[in-house]
């Protein structure tokens, strides 16, 4: 008798066996009842997700100190134990997250008093396109408030 | 009580008119998690009620939630649990659980689910297609949230999550849309392939499994980090209005070719509904499906709309036994919601060609 299997998403056993095409290559996920009505079953993200899980489970080698989730949990659930997880396995976490996301960099909302370094980091682009606008136009005070506005914006950049 | 008087408020979402001939809701969702303790999967019991207590605490004193509903679902009947899944208010997780908690506000216009898998999930969801109105509502309340708790924010990732697939904005928005049309042309899983290949998942009328009933289906957005919510707004919009026009395409095209074929489908459809004595659930969705596409057409007064969608939630099951006043077994429930249906249609005219 073979060992029932695990679903990709959760610890519970799997009972829904699915195989898709993603990116020319065909995908494997076992899911339990719970995830599969999640919409996991049509959710490509999810497939992705679960293929990047599947690597064979090894010892432990990070644990975040605030709550003593490990990375052989995280390819159990598939999920975090705890926000201080995102310091600990944020950086083994980057390349899983450009399968689901396009980049690993917030730039939409915060909460008052916190600026997301992406979108400082659009406004740094958008800065140097209006300095370069400037300059070809011959604008020099414009110039000379962009040339301000980076300044500003690189400092605020500049890893602590 | 509370979901008793969920179900008898005339403020209800799913009474109230203002769905579209083609999009049924628009939702917005935010994931929020508090600073400094762990998700409710992670989370020791005691913990997690604690977290729970916590955030209802702060979510009552919002004016949004002023005489609103506080359901936790350790504490609700099996049944009344699942009506607020049926209705949208929770999701299966949630309503499956025994940690989590509803805040819902009077005019179940904004919810916040407590510990799903992240602690806040907060849920504006408004009839029609609103996606801008119902956006600022979500961030709105997202404000008030946030001067009120301490959330879980990094500067580099955003709103942390206990998902990858949420981190950043902890955005899903998406639209319930329905797609008779698309359906019958059979182009669904055309359509489906190309919306997945551009970020967005296509998810049946609960989000179960890929058997849409009723041709109901969720359209939402995948990625929710490195893009604003503005992006993300602008790319479901975009993709929603192209849906209906496809979606209006197929319907023009199937009424033309079809004709006098077509009508009788729909009449069919009605005449089941009407008349049968046994109905189950899926089979009285793709009939009222039928039913809501009379009234788009003008086969059926479009002002009878209203009333299909209702009866689309009150033919599920656990609406089905709620309204009957105790469990049904699945025949009995076969039997019931039958007869909830003739009752309903008894007063609809007959179905007529299209309008136009
Ligand atoms: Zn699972
Ligand atoms: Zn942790």
């Amino acid at each position: 008798m073979s060992q029932p299997l695990q679903c990709s998403l959760c610890a519970e056993v799997a009972t829904v066996h699915l195989s898709q095409v993603v990116g020319g290559k065909v995908t494997k996920v076992h899911l339990c009842e719970a995830c599969a009505g999640k919409g996991g079953a049509v959710d490509p993200a999810v497939f992705q997700l679960a293929d990047a899980l599947q690597a064979p489970a090894a010892a432990a080698e990070l644990t975040c100190p605030r709550c003593g989730f490990t990375d052989v949990d995280f390819r159990k659930r598939g999920r975090l134990g705890c926000p201080a997880c995102w310091e600990t396995f944020g950086g083994a976490l980057s390349p899983l997250l450009l399968k689901v996301q396009p980049e690993v960099a917030h730039v939409g909302r915060a909460p008052a008093g916190t600026a997301p370094l992406g979108q400082l980091r659009h406004r740094l682009a958008a800065a140097r396109a209006a300095l370069a606008t400037a300059i070809a136009a011959e604008d020099y005070e414009q110039a000379a408030k962009s040339r301000d506005e980076i300044a500003a914006l690189e400092a605020a950049l500049k890893p602590a | 009580m509370s979901v008793q008087e969920i179900l008898a408020d005339d403020q209800d979402p799913a009474r109230a008119s203002g769905a579209q001939a083609v999009v049924l809701s628009t939702r917005i969702r935010l994931a929020r998690n508090l600073a400094g303790h762990p998700f409710p999967g992670w989370a020791k019991a005691p913990q997690r009620q604690e977290i729970a207590e916590r955030c209802i605490a702060a979510l009552v004193d919002l004016p949004r939630f002023r005489r609103g509903h506080v359901l936790r679902m350790a504490q609700e009947a099996d049944l009344d649990r699942a009506v607020l899944v049926e209705r949208h208010l929770v999701s299966k997780e949630l309503a499956s659980g025994q940690a989590g908690a509803a805040v819902i506000s009077r005019d179940q216009t904004c919810s916040v689910m407590v510990n799903e898998e992240d602690h806040l999930r907060l849920q504006v969801l408004r009839p029609g297609w609103h996606l801008r109105g119902t956006w600022n509502l979500a961030e709105q309340l997202d404000d008030a949230l946030a001067a009120a708790l301490p959330l879980a924010f990094s500067e580099r990732l955003g709103y942390l999550t206990a998902c990858p697939t949420n981190v950043g904005t902890g955005l899903r928005a998406s639209a319930m849309v329905h797609l008779p049309g698309l359906c019958l042309a059979g182009q669904m899983d055309k359509v489906t392939r190309a919306l997945n290949q551009d970020g967005l998942a296509v998810r049946g009328w609960l989000g179960e499994g890929t058997e849409a009933a009723g041709n109901i289906y969720q359209v939402s957005n995948q990625q929710t980090l490195g893009l604003a919510e503005e992006d993300i707004l602008k790319h479901l919009g975009f993709w929603i209005k192209h849906l209906v026009e496809q979606e209006w395409n197929a319907r023009r095209k199937l009424a033309l070719d079809e004709g006098e074929k077509f009508v009788d489908r729909l009449a069919r459809s009605f005449g089941v509904l009407r008349h049968a004595r046994l109905l189950s659930s899926s089979e009285a969705m793709n009939m009222l499906s039928h039913l809501r596409l009379a009234c788009d057409l003008g086969c059926l007064p479009e002002a009878l709309r209203d009333q299909v969608d209702r009866l689309l939630i009150e033919g599920q099951p656990a609406h089905v036994q709620v309204r009957h006043g105790s469990p049904l077994d699945s025949d009995g429930r076969d039997l019931r919601r039958a007869a909830v249906m003739r009752e309903a249609l008894r007063a609809f005219p007959e179905v007529g060609p299209p309008s136009a």
